[in-house]
């Protein structure tokens, strides 16, 4: 009587090792194929970041408009075409006043340029170098000349090798951007309502409220930190443009897109802008006037008095701590534009959460009075 | 009032018109439906329409909790098809049954306005389609379409004024009713 259990011991065993092996072998598998299945899907996005991420800010900039036009009693699909053609207009008109931008001269004018302001901070690095060696022996032995040089010479080599790829990709740009954010414009109520319309009947009304809540905010935020951008760009533009410097558009677009993440974003936005005019213009009037349109214009009394309290709610801030943080990580996921869209996400994160927050304190604060009357 | 699902701009149109203009199987569409509650009673085939696109439609099982005294209401709901028991909590905290709602009621609607907690329970007798208007899509609806919102918000206040009336009248009756030695209810 006791080898039959025995043997179904046995049995129950191999069953058991046979499952167990199957498990980690299927485990293996499941592992693997899901790593190639992640390695297809970066494959397949990697060139999508970018188109996504500028048409979603397109999304955000332009659904006022839309709406405004949608009060006219004009359907959704139309006022988008209404909205696009206008911009259409406007950028022709544009154009046609001040000419097509030069893009040729411009990009060689660049070229040669470069590689004369990285030579002369260089210089200057030697020169302080050579300063601080006389009083710290100790750093004879690190080569930090030699560190910015390789770096700078790699830097250049970008520009020269990626520039006919990235015209590429930005003419690709013109086409996706405006396609995206139209079917965005479009659909996304209803593809957001249809994700909603998931939700168990229980939580339904919640998650709509937190949603309604959830989007508000964020829109309302990057609408003010891109508008915030633009008029810093602007500004920055008009004030170099007063004075003698070249480039006076791009480092306006530099001081603009850099102005996106909090404390660090204007002084790295500042570099190249006073680094031309050191190296052309000598430290002159004409300098100072650069630095004080950099900080005291455009850091202090534009964005600090009068944009961000206007644009931005005090809500989105975050610790100087979790800025670092989020450049750090996203320098880490998608390298520069990483570190510039990071901080902008942390913020959109954080307000989401303050809002689910909000939206428990405010149900609990409502059982205690509830309490409190019983 | 069910009967003036075709209005526009206050005024009724002539049957004749209404029948040419009315597509074919109109009366079977939730535009129709909605049309047919007194609230949406000012709205016109357009701003159905657009309220078409504002409500959601949820489906619930027999006995499910649509929802309970207390929680934060956010929007008001109305009887496609189905059933809805609503149950307050008396004195000892037992469940007293109001009301039995049916296909084209209404309940819900004073948290349309402000969020409010709910001061009954609500909950599905039998498989029911609900339609759900809340206040996010209402809010949504001011900034596009502003005339389509008032005129939805008119037939709000409309209807809660007409029962904050007959509130009044009932208290009036309960006044008069606590001054009568007799303690007949006066009609």
């Amino acid at each position: 009587m006791t080898t039959p259990p025995k043997s179904t011991g046995n049995g129950r065993n191999l069953v058991l090792f046979v499952v167990l092996t199957a498990g980690i072998a299927s485990g293996i598998a499941i592992f693997s194929s899901a790593s190639t299945m992640a390695d297809w899907f970066e494959t397949a996005t990697s060139g999508l970041f970018l188109p996504l991420l500028l048409s979603l800010i397109v999304t955000f900039l332009l659904d006022p408009l839309v709406q405004l036009f949608e009060r006219a009693q004009i359907s959704r699909t139309a006022s988008i075409f209404a909205v696009y053609l206008i911009l259409l207009l406007f950028l022709l008109i544009l154009l046609s006043l001040i000419g097509p931008p030069n893009w040729k001269s411009m990009l060689e004018a660049l070229r040669a340029d470069v590689p004369r302001y990285i030579a002369r901070v260089l210089d200057y690095l030697n020169s302080l170098l050579a300063n601080l060696h006389s009083q710290f022996p100790i750093l004879e032995n690190y080569d930090i000349t030699g560190k910015f040089r390789s770096w700078a010479q790699e830097f250049l080599g970008l520009i020269l090798l990626e520039t006919p790829r990235s015209a590429m990709r930005i003419g690709s740009l013109f086409l996706l951007v405006p396609l995206f954010s139209f079917f965005f414009l479009r659909d996304s109520q209803r593809i957001m309502r249809g994700l909603i319309s998931l939700t168990p009947n229980r939580y339904f009304e919640m998650v709509l409220d937190i949603y309604d809540h959830v989007s508000w905010q964020l829109a309302h935020f990057i609408r003010g930190r891109i508008i915030e951008a633009m008029i810093i760009g602007m500004v920055v533009w008009l004030g170099l443009a007063m004075t003698d410097i070249r480039y006076a558009p791009l480092l306006g677009a530099i001081a603009g897109i850099t102005n996106l993440v909090p404390y660090i974003g204007p002084i790295i936005g500042m570099v190249p802008g006073l680094v031309i005019a050191l190296v052309d213009l000598g430290a002159g009037p004409q300098f100072w006037w650069i630095f004080c349109v950099y900080l005291l214009i455009g850091q202090v009394i534009l964005d600090n008095f009068i944009l961000i309290p206007i644009l931005i709610s005090r809500v989105s801030n975050l610790h100087p701590l979790w800025v670092i943080l989020a450049i750090v990580m996203g320098g880490k996921l998608y390298g520069v534009l990483g570190m510039i869209i990071g901080v902008p996400i942390a913020s959109v994160i954080k307000i989401a959460l303050l809002e689910i927050r909000h939206y428990r304190t405010f149900n609990s604060t409502r059982d205690l009075l509830l309490s409190d009357r019983e | 009032m069910a009967a003036t699902g075709c209005t526009s701009g206050g005024s009724t149109l002539n049957p004749l018109w209404s029948n040419i203009f009315r597509k074919p199987g109109y009366e079977g569409t939730l535009a129709y439906f909605l049309g047919t509650i007194p609230i949406f009673a000012d709205l016109g085939r357009r701003d159905l329409a657009f309220l078409e696109t504002l409500v959601h439609l949820r489906n619930y099982r027999p006995g499910e909790t649509v929802f309970v005294e207390g929680d934060i209401g956010s929007g008001m709901y109305i009887i496609r098809s189905g059933g809805v028991r609503i149950e307050m909590k008396d004195d000892q905290g037992a469940n007293q049954k109001q009301a039995e709602l049916e296909a084209g009621d209404f309940f819900g609607e004073i948290a349309l306005t402000t969020p409010k907690q709910r001061i009954a329970t609500a909950t599905a007798t039998e498989q029911t389609v609900l339609i759900g208007l809340f206040r996010a899509d209402v809010l949504d609806a001011v900034r596009k379409r502003p005339a389509t919102a008032s005129k939805i918000l008119l037939g709000l206040t409309r209807i809660l004024s007409e029962r904050l009336q007959h509130a009044g009248l009932r208290l009036g009756d309960r006044k008069y009713l606590h001054l009568t030695p007799s303690g007949e209810k006066p009609e």
